[in-house]
């Protein structure tokens, strides 16, 4: 194409006039806010007054911190039952649905569902489940005659509960797992069944392998999910009791909370470097995957 | 397929049905738990966590509607949630269209930084939206809401609508520049009514994300003018001290929405997720 210089021009005017709003959204709220965190994490900032610079202590301190340190416990606890549990989990249902056994799509439409209604109506619901009073002890009493626990008020307990309840959200990884399933060609199991290789050695030598870039996908983004997990455990415990079920995002908002701004920043560093870089660093590691799964939440 | 029916294939297909009906009670019974419990008396609750109402209970429905201030903040959910669909889909379609249709150097640098966004985890920036919502005079206004939901569903958009629109031949564009169509007509006339399905889903995802937030809520607004339905049922809980059944109720009411556009647009969400499954 032969274009004028006026009209090369004013085509780059009009590019630039059409990327410019979200290129401002994207400046204001993941630029900015990522250098202002790095920033902040080395001064004593306390939200009002300047930001004298104190190099490294802020990281010292949080390193010491008990009740992070707990928290990153935490979340490397969450981070290998979404990896190692959920994914597997979700991998099975996958692998069972796609052989599309009766009432297989209404059953991955219901699979879903819990992902699109609110964390804290879903957290009360599971409040009032693990209640002392609650549906879990009565049908555990009347199953097997279980003393009623207060599942979210023992330090014991809570950690566990929280992370159960996550079991309803493998409906997105099953969707993934599923879709890169379907798209595994018939004729490769055909061939298997002519060299009669039975249902389990189908699933062992074809899905399996064949699935293997998605699974490293899921798992990897399951576990960076977990190091960053916040929502249900900061509505259903808020971290207690005696910081049992904290995580680092719940560090993060009570230091905020008490004012001290620039430990939350730092924990806030930990987190986007634990969870993000984390992430780059397995990709690079067991090689290419599929990205583009990973954009849709 | 034929398979040998053997102990052991019965006893894996019993296996398979426990597992699948296990999941599907667990995502569903806390839900219809919920549903009955909001009908119940609280006398019936407080007896049984269990059991179908005596008589239902629809007066809990009214009792949460006038206590817990729930219509503004319904309301407030509903301007905010719309408002940042709105913008949303606008902005990430402008930007979509030139990372899908026009070619130049640097554009699939531009699209990757975009959607590499989201893999920042945003809770890490809660000082810094904080101290920004702040000091820009947004604090406690529906705008502070409006534009954090936006921006944080660029990635997701962008991604979903430029996949979208790269998928609308090339054909049909290079027909209507010999028509003589000029760069804002054949977006606003050619690729933007082709994308409608993309941009619907983008525009589901945005949603349900902005009606369910709750963090950056409970950060960014501090009273009933502006707070959304979410915090509603959280901070006002409170008031049912005494009234768990028409707590529960405002907690459906507020959950019909999601269910809702999740019941209609399904397709479109499962559709999406897949998006990249399927084209990458």
């Amino acid at each position: 194409m032969q274009a004028l210089p006026l009209q090369k021009k004013s085509i780059w005017a009009a590019r630039i006039l059409f990327l410019l709003p979200v290129t401002l959204f994207f400046f204001f709220f993941f630029i900015y806010p990522f250098v202002f965190t790095v920033y902040t994490s080395f001064t004593s900032w306390r939200g009002i007054g300047g930001m004298a610079f104190n190099g490294l202590a802020n990281y010292k301190k949080l390193i010491l911190d008990p009740t992070f340190r707990k928290a990153l416990g935490n979340n490397l606890i969450w981070a290998l039952c979404q990896g190692f549990i959920q994914v597997p989990l979700a991998c099975l249902v996958a692998m069972i649905l796609v052989r599309k056994p009766k009432g297989w799509a209404f059953l991955r439409t219901v699979y879903y569902l819990p992902n699109v209604i609110s964390t804290v109506a879903l957290a009360m619901v599971w409040v009032a489940i693990y209640n002392v009073n609650g549906p879990l002890n009565a049908i555990l009493g009347r199953l097997f005659g279980m003393e009623a626990k207060n599942w979210l008020g023992n330090p014991d307990t809570a950690l566990f509960a929280v992370i159960f309840q996550t079991v309803i959200y493998i409906g997105y990884f099953m969707i993934v797992l599923l879709a890169s399933a379907m798209n595994i060609p018939a004729s490769l199991y055909e061939a298997a069944k002519i060299d009669g290789a039975s249902t389990f050695q189908q699933e062992l030598h074809i899905t399996l392998p064949m699935l293997r870039g998605t699974l490293i996908t899921t798992m990897t983004l399951a576990m960076a999910y977990g190091m960053r997990h916040f929502e249900s455990t900061f509505l259903m415990t808020g971290g207690g009791p005696a910081y049992a079920t904290t995580t680092m995002g719940i560090d993060l908002y009570l230091k905020m909370d008490a004012l001290r701004y620039s430990e939350a920043s730092t924990a806030g560093v930990f987190l986007i470097i634990l969870g993000t870089v984390v992430i780059t660093l397995l990709r690079k590691i067991f090689g290419k995957s599929d990205p583009m799964s990973e954009m849709a939440q | 397929m034929k398979e040998r029916q053997t102990p052991l294939w019965y006893f894996a297909n019993t296996l398979k049905w426990v597992l699948l009906i296990t999941l599907l009670a667990l995502a569903l019974l806390p839900l219809l738990w919920l549903l009955v419990s909001s009908l119940r008396t609280n006398l019936e609750l407080q007896v049984s966590p269990f059991g179908w109402p005596a008589k239902m209970q629809w007066a809990n429905y009214a009792n949460a509607l006038a206590m817990a201030s729930l219509p503004r903040l319904l309301l407030n959910s509903v301007v905010v949630a719309a408002s940042a669909v709105v913008l949303n889909t606008l902005i990430t379609s402008m930007a979509a269209f030139i990372l899908s249709r026009e070619h130049f150097k640097g554009r699939d640098i531009i699209y990757t930084i975009f959607t590499a966004g989201v893999l920042v985890p945003v809770i890490s920036f809660m000082v810094p939206y904080f101290s920004l919502i702040t000091r820009s005079g947004l604090y406690n206004t529906l705008f502070a809401l409006i534009f954090v939901y936006s921006a944080v569903n660029i990635p997701v958009s962008i991604f979903l609508v430029t996949a979208f629109m790269k998928s609308i031949p090339k054909e049909l564009e290079e027909a209507a520049i010999i028509d003589g169509c000029g760069f804002f007509k054949r977006f606003s006339k050619i690729i933007l009514p082709l994308s409608r399905s993309g941009l619907v889903t983008a525009a589901t995802f945005c949603f349900i994300f902005s009606w369910n937030e709750f963090v950056m809520a409970m950060l960014l607004t501090s009273s009933i003018e502006s707070r959304t339905i979410q915090l509603g049922i959280k901070f006002f809980s409170s008031q049912f001290i005494t009234d768990y059944s028409s707590m529960y109720a405002a907690v459906i009411i507020t959950i019909i929405p999601s269910i809702g556009a999740y019941i209609f647009l399904h397709d479109k969400i499962i559709g999406g997720l897949t998006t990249g499954g399927v084209k990458g």
